[in-house]
């Protein structure tokens, strides 16, 4: 059970209000026709698996509703930041690496 | 065509309701001398308007209040209401107006105030707003049984302005909010109202607790 | 007070510091003999007061078997508690509070702990080595079932009751600035110093009373005996509005982000009585600082025999005596490796009963309290080991040897000494259990030869005997100074200690000996049975028996020995058997490592994990407006999503029994297609969409378009993932300038408002658009047949119902039964339809003026069942059940609803043209007709084009929807097959489990009307 910060709340809540909503930052193709089969493939199923510092969407469905982005260490669970859509990541894998 | 309108509130079939420790299905008590910790009140039927628009927009946030006499709450969880009218911050661009009696010309009033992108919608016939009473103790632990949300954490509500915020009630959710004085209001779906009502009757048993209309 | 059964109990002169009230007896029953306790006593304690030696029989052995120790610990005295619905199995007795008419029974022991048949395989021990059930047991497997309840009734695992519980539970979602866990010196003081920050504190000890160790203490602090300062310190924390006590409340699992799970126990010590409030509470504690403060378990020592009732932990004999009041024996031996195990000698000679001797491992010990044993006479016998307990039910006597001063073997002659009680010390091991559960890695430490916590990964600090801090004035310095920094950590104070320490008079200690396994005159493999885990009777020789058989991992050896596996968790064996396996490896412990203790630290009842959603707040229950009058009517309910919807409406026949389903489903179709139907669809989810980019929005978001959409016009849509799959449908309507409403299906609406949601928020936050959920705002009565316009045209009479005027997929504004109403002229039937929309506080009054003005019509109220018949004549998919995510709307014959030439590539359309959407043998929809016409294709049946081939038969798709229709005599079916499109006309065949086959002919998949003109009736 996370307890999660909503940026838009400003409060940290419980796991249970919110829904995970997987990789963050995937763009969608602007041209998709253009795209190859497997261009395209590579957007809708291939996402990273990371050991560590990872950037995902929550929602916060019981609540403001809004999605958000947090990024989470895989490894240990811990929340090093939650920020809004449109917001860069203040952590990153290589910034946690380069720490260690 | 003339028709005798019948409305029906939520929750109105659970109305005389109870839950009471001492109480069992064939026992000789009546209602009348079981003591009551917790009371369950559905508040009348009002206008719900659900309200969208950027709360950083001068035109937006000056229109509601020209137009409702309080102040639209920006900061989040909070909710502000003078005697006729209450908004509710629900997330940073979206808001409930709850207004006592029938104003059928609300919305318009708004939607001339307010321009660019906004949207007004009538939420009423949806969700009903439940006042929930009781003694100090009773009326906390039957909130912590019912939420995650950690309402203890909340400072007391002032004349014109309160704590409220959207979380799990129950295997529900609902905006809680508090009022000055000490009482809790629940603002939960039509379609859930039996579900609460039971939940908070049977959570509520231990206390004494009863529904009225 | 009579005192005929209690012969070990104590006078309140001779033992004052007993907690327990000799002058209020308690009656209860063990294996139905009529016993007596004390108020104050736990089961353990009032059966150790009346000399119950045997408890229970040994899981694997049948070896009987008495009390060991006091608390969680306690590996032996398993008990059955009370009878009927409210039995609960499996409760350790030194851990429940004796009650006037409590029942209690061994679990284990068949036919009864006195006389075991098990025993017999005791004497076979040697036939019953490690892994001996997965050896003997695993083949052939049909058997498994015959060995386990063999197994089960021979280990007594209790029993659970089959009946309803009575009782009631709760939960309760706690927040705290600092969670204590732990009562005793340390958690005391850390309480103490928090809350006087100022910290929203709660703490919680697992017995009914606070003070942990100390009520069982006989040290002094503050010039007073130690349970006289329990109670003044509790009484201070009572003064504190922001701190809360929770005793009987047992920390059973530390979860992600400081989430602590505590299981209350609030009625359990006053009898199993289903009372109105809580029998036990969950409370579900989110905390920024835990301080954990659990305490230590003292180390039993393991020799030969150790399990003979009357061998107990020295630490549990003290506790007996000092805060219970009980003497668990008379002539006692005290076995130690350690200083701390001889206040127990003192306590038991204060008694009044009889030291025989203490015998040390150790060679030169000098410790302070060595000379206090001396004052008081008792002899010590240094290097010594006690390396046989010899009796049967009882010890009768002990075989001492001089041990050299590794601990590794005898170095002497062995001589036999007579005792009834062997109390053991082997040091302590703290319960890290908790600091575990967080992911902490215990780490070895030589010092106090044990395991400490590792380094913390949540917000947490251990504090006094669980971190190995064991003398009482570090306990309560740590407590005191951890106490504060968790309430500064937390926004509180400034980490300052703000009380002042108690003085505490204690003696130096002498170091203790390591000592895991003690030698026997014959090696672990050939002595008689060392065990080291009690409940599941592993022994140091199974141990070494695990690491000859190629066992090498603490974590294998634990699995195939069992170790560490019963209710008590090893609590009391996982040390010393990760030392003996170490030792057998030739290994450090330290490398060898501990096995990671994992949630939850006790047992915890099912009953408080589901707390009250049971029975009918099992599930959140979601009822239209009209639910009562259906449930007046007499409706069957089906369950969509959380919605209760009417299934069908059964009528009493005039013999008056009840219509079976299907009479009732043939007379609503029949009715609709005659007549007119009236159905409750009010549960369709409904979005309302506003914002100058709406249109622009919900063409991206459906396969068609709807910029050129006027306002009054609805068109039907479907939406797609992303991959190209159905997900959603439904119709939208254009309500006005930039304002459209969105119907979804029942079960859809939140998946579908949290996915234009996703695609607004994040990917295209420049449209202008916001989405508002109204589903619970309106409630929708659809009236469908061909008589649906004039029950209408009765109670509405402000539009022009006129079927040119009003005509097919339009909306309108109306006023109907005297209330505003939206009706559209949409129809999920075939038939001319409305579906008339009202704010649903209205939704009950209109529904029955409907049912009034449509009496005339016969007015059928239908349920989902029937809607389900309908569409299917028509070939309408229902999204989750002609679909299921893997069906693109070509598979559904739908190209027709697939906007090629829209400008934007809208959601799912790039896929619509990937290699594999394209493929020729994708499975498509048509319709089945069975060759014999009244046979009913089971819904999810396979579908193969010759039943004659060889099994397993080339599946070529199967059933998705199969009923019954009155209306066509005979059944219909719809079905996914591969080219299906290609195939009309040809006969496909359904092997069914039951041995038949039915054969179908492929048919289109719209059955009935299929010009559509009905929809259209003037």
């Amino acid at each position: 059970m996370l307890l999660i910060h909503c940026p838009h709340c400003r409060e940290d809540r419980e796991e249970e209000e919110f829904s995970y909503g997987g990789e963050a930052h995937i763009v969608r193709p602007l041209a998709p026709e253009s795209l190859t089969d497997e261009a395209w493939g590579d957007y809708l199923f291939f996402r990273k698996n990371p050991r560590g510092i990872h950037h995902e969407m929550w929602y916060h469905g019981t609540g403001c509703r809004r999605y958000f982005y947090a990024t989470r260490n895989t490894l240990t669970y811990a929340i090093l930041e939650t920020y809004c859509v449109g917001e860069k990541p203040l952590v990153s894998a290589s910034i946690v690496s380069t720490a260690l | 065509m003339s028709h005798k309108i019948a409305l029906e509130t939520p929750l109105m079939h659970a109305y005389g309701q109870f839950s009471h420790q001492q109480y069992r299905a064939n026992s000789e008590v009546t209602r009348g001398e079981l003591g009551f910790c917790v009371v369950i009140k559905e508040l009348p039927l009002c206008s719900q308007l659900n309200i969208r628009g950027d709360a950083a927009c001068q035109n937006f946030t000056s229109g509601i209040q020209q137009v409702l006499g309080i102040e639209l709450p920006t900061e989040p969880g909070c909710w502000h209401f003078s005697a006729e009218h209450s908004l509710y911050w629900l997330g940073p661009d979206e808001w409930l107006l709850v207004s006592q009696g029938p104003s059928p010309d609300l919305e318009a009033k708004l939607r001339a105030a307010l321009s660019g992108h906004i949207s007004l919608v009538d939420v009423a016939g949806g969700q009903s707003i439940l006042n929930l009473r009781g003694a100090a103790p009773a009326l906390a632990i039957l909130l912590k049984k019912s939420s995650v949300y950690d309402f203890g954490g909340w400072s007391d509500a002032v004349d014109g302005r309160g704590r409220c915020a959207q979380t799990t009630f129950a295997k529900a959710s609902a905006v809680v909010a508090n009022r000055p004085d000490g009482s809790f209001d629940l603002v939960v779906r039509r379609s859930l109202a039996d579900y609460i009502g039971r939940w908070i009757l049977d959570a509520g048993r231990e206390f004494g607790c009863r529904i009225e209309g | 007070m009579t005192k005929t059964s209690q012969i070990n109990r104590l006078s309140a002169h001779v033992c004052a510091s007993a907690r327990t009230d000799t002058s209020v007896i308690i009656n209860f029953t063990y294996n139905g003999r009529a016993l007596q306790g004390v108020a104050g006593d736990t089961l353990a304690s009032a059966l150790l007061a009346n000399g119950v030696n045997v408890v229970g029989r040994s899981f694997k052995y049948g070896r009987p078997r008495g009390i060991v120790g006091h608390g969680a610990e306690e590996p032996n005295a398993i008990m059955q508690i009370g009878s009927g619905a409210a039995t609960v199995p499996n409760l350790k007795a030194t851990q429940v509070e004796l009650y006037e008419g409590l029942e209690s029974a061994s679990v284990n022991g068949w036919p009864s702990v006195d006389f075991d048949l098990m025993s017999i395989a005791g004497w076979f021990s040697r036939l019953m080595p490690p892994g001996f059930y997965y050896k003997t047991f695993m083949y052939p497997a049909k058997l498994w079932m015959t060995y386990e309840h063999f197994i089960r009734k021979a280990a007594g695992l209790g029993r659970s009751p089959v009946e309803e519980d009575p009782d009631c539970y709760d939960k309760l979602n706690q927040h705290a600035d600092v969670l204590v866990i732990g009562a005793g010196p340390a958690g005391l003081m850390a309480a103490l110093e928090a809350a006087y920050a100022g910290a929203r504190v709660i703490i919680v000890d697992e017995q009914a009373e606070f003070g942990g160790s100390l009520l069982a203490s006989t040290q002094r602090i503050d010039g007073q005996t130690a349970a006289a300062w329990v109670d003044d310190t509790v009484a201070q924390l009572r003064t504190f509005s922001n701190l809360q006590m929770l005793p009987r409340s047992t920390a059973f699992g530390y979860y992600d982000h400081n989430f602590v799970g505590i299981l209350e126990r609030r009625s359990d010590h006053l009898g199993l009585c289903a009372s109105a409030g809580s029998r036990q509470r969950m409370h579900r504690v989110r905390a920024k600082r835990v301080v954990l403060a659990t305490g230590a378990f003292e180390r039993p020592l393991v020799f030969s025999h150790n399990d003979i009732p009357g061998v107990m932990q020295a630490s549990s004999v003290s506790t007996y005596v000092n805060r219970y009041g009980v003497a668990p024996g008379n002539q006692m031996l005290l076995f130690t490796c350690n200083d701390s195990a001889y206040q127990t000698a003192l306590d038991w000679h204060r008694s009044g009963r009889t030291v025989v001797a203490i015998v040390d491992s150790r060679s030169t010990p000098n410790g302070e309290i060595m000379a206090a044993v001396a004052e008081q006479g008792i002899e010590v016998m240094l290097g010594h080991a006690v390396i046989e307990a010899r009796g049967s039910k009882r010890v009768k006597s002990a075989l001492v040897a001089p041990i050299n001063a590794q601990g590794s073997r005898l170095v002497g002659a062995v001589t036999r000494i007579a005792c009834d009680l062997i109390a053991c010390s082997g040091g302590w091991s703290p319960a890290i259990h908790l600091s575990s559960h967080t992911g902490a890695k215990p780490q070895w430490d030589a010092a106090i030869v044990g395991f400490r916590p590792g380094s913390s990964l949540q917000q947490e600090r251990s504090a006094g005997s669980c971190r190995g801090t064991y003398r009482l004035s570090d306990c309560l310095t740590e407590g005191a100074d951890v106490g504060a920094q968790a309430a500064q950590l937390a926004g509180f104070g400034d980490a300052k200690r703000l009380f002042a320490l108690p003085h505490i008079e204690e003696y130096g200690e002498h170091p203790q000996q390591a000592l895991f396994l003690v030698p026997h005159t014959k090696r672990s493999s050939r002595a008689p049975s060392q065990f080291v885990d009690m409940q599941l009777d592993v022994t140091a020789g199974s141990i070494a028996i695990a690491v000859a058989e190629g066992f090498d991992s603490i974590e294998h050896v634990k699995r195939y020995t069992a170790l560490g596996f019963g209710t008590d968790q090893g609590k009391l064996g996982n040390i010393n058997g990760m030392a003996i396996l170490a030792a057998a490896l030739d290994q450090d412990i330290a490398n060898v490592g501990t096995t990671i203790f994992r949630p939850a630290y006790t047992p915890t009842t099912f009953g408080a994990i589901a707390g009250r959603d049971i029975g009918g707040l099992f599930d959140p229950e979601r009822h239209t407006a009209a639910h009562h009058w259906h449930v007046r009517q007499g409706a069957v309910f089906e369950d969509v999503g959380q919605w209760k919807r009417p299934w069908y409406f059964p009528r009493s026949t005039a013999s008056g029994s009840v219509e079976t389903i299907r009479a009732a489903v043939d007379r609503e179709c029949l009715a609709v297609r005659n007549s007119v139907g009236i159905l409750d669809a009010s549960t369709l989810g409904k979005i309302d969409i506003q914002g100058p980019d709406a249109a622009e929005f919900v063409t991206r978001m459906y396969t068609n378009s709807y910029l050129k959409l006027a306002a009054g016009k609805c068109r039907y849509g479907v939406m797609l993932k992303e991959d190209g799959m159905i997900f959603d449908d439904g119709v939208c309507a254009c309500l006005g300038d930039n304002h459209y409403l969105m119907f979804t299906t029942t079960g859809g609406a939140a998946g579908v408002l949290a996915w234009l949601e996703l695609w607004q928020q994040t990917e295209w936050p420049e449209l202008q658009v916001y989405f508002t959920s109204v589903t619970d705002h309106w409630s929708t009565a659809t009236i469908s047949g061909p008589n649906a316009r004039r029950v209408l045209a009765k109670v509405c009479d402000d539009i022009d119902l006129d079927k040119n005027a009003f005509g097919f997929m339009d909306w309108r504004d109306c006023t109907v039964a005297g209330v505003g109403a939206r009706v559209f002229r949409i129809s999920f039937t075939g038939e001319l339809s409305y579906e008339i929309n009202v704010p649903a506080h209205y939704g009950r009054h209109v529904w029955e003026t409907l049912m009034a003005a449509g009496e005339e019509f016969d007015i059928t109220p239908y349920g989902t069942e029937s809607m389900h018949v309908l569409r299917a004549e028509k070939g309408f998919i229902i999204v989750g059940q002609d679909t299921d995510g893997s069906m693109t709307p070509a598979d559904m014959n739908m190209d027709w609803v697939v906007g090629r030439n829209k400008v934007f590539s809208f959601i799912g359309k790039r896929s619509l043209y990937r290699s594999d959407a394209l493929r020729a043998d994708r499975k498509q929809l048509v319709g089945l007709k069975t060759l014999r016409r009244s046979e009913i294709l089971p819904e999810g049946a396979q579908i193969v084009f010759d039943p004659q081939q060889s099994i397993p038969m080339s599946m070529q798709g199967h059933v998705t929807s199969s009923y019954y229709s009155a209306n066509l005599g005979h059944s219909i079916a719809l079905a996914v097959i591969k080219g299906g499109l290609s195939r009309m006309g040809q006969v496909v065949h359904c092997p069914l489990a039951d041995g038949r086959t039915l054969a179908a002919e492929i048919v289109s998949s719209v059955f009935y009307d299929p010009k559509g003109v009905r929809q259209h009736v003037a």
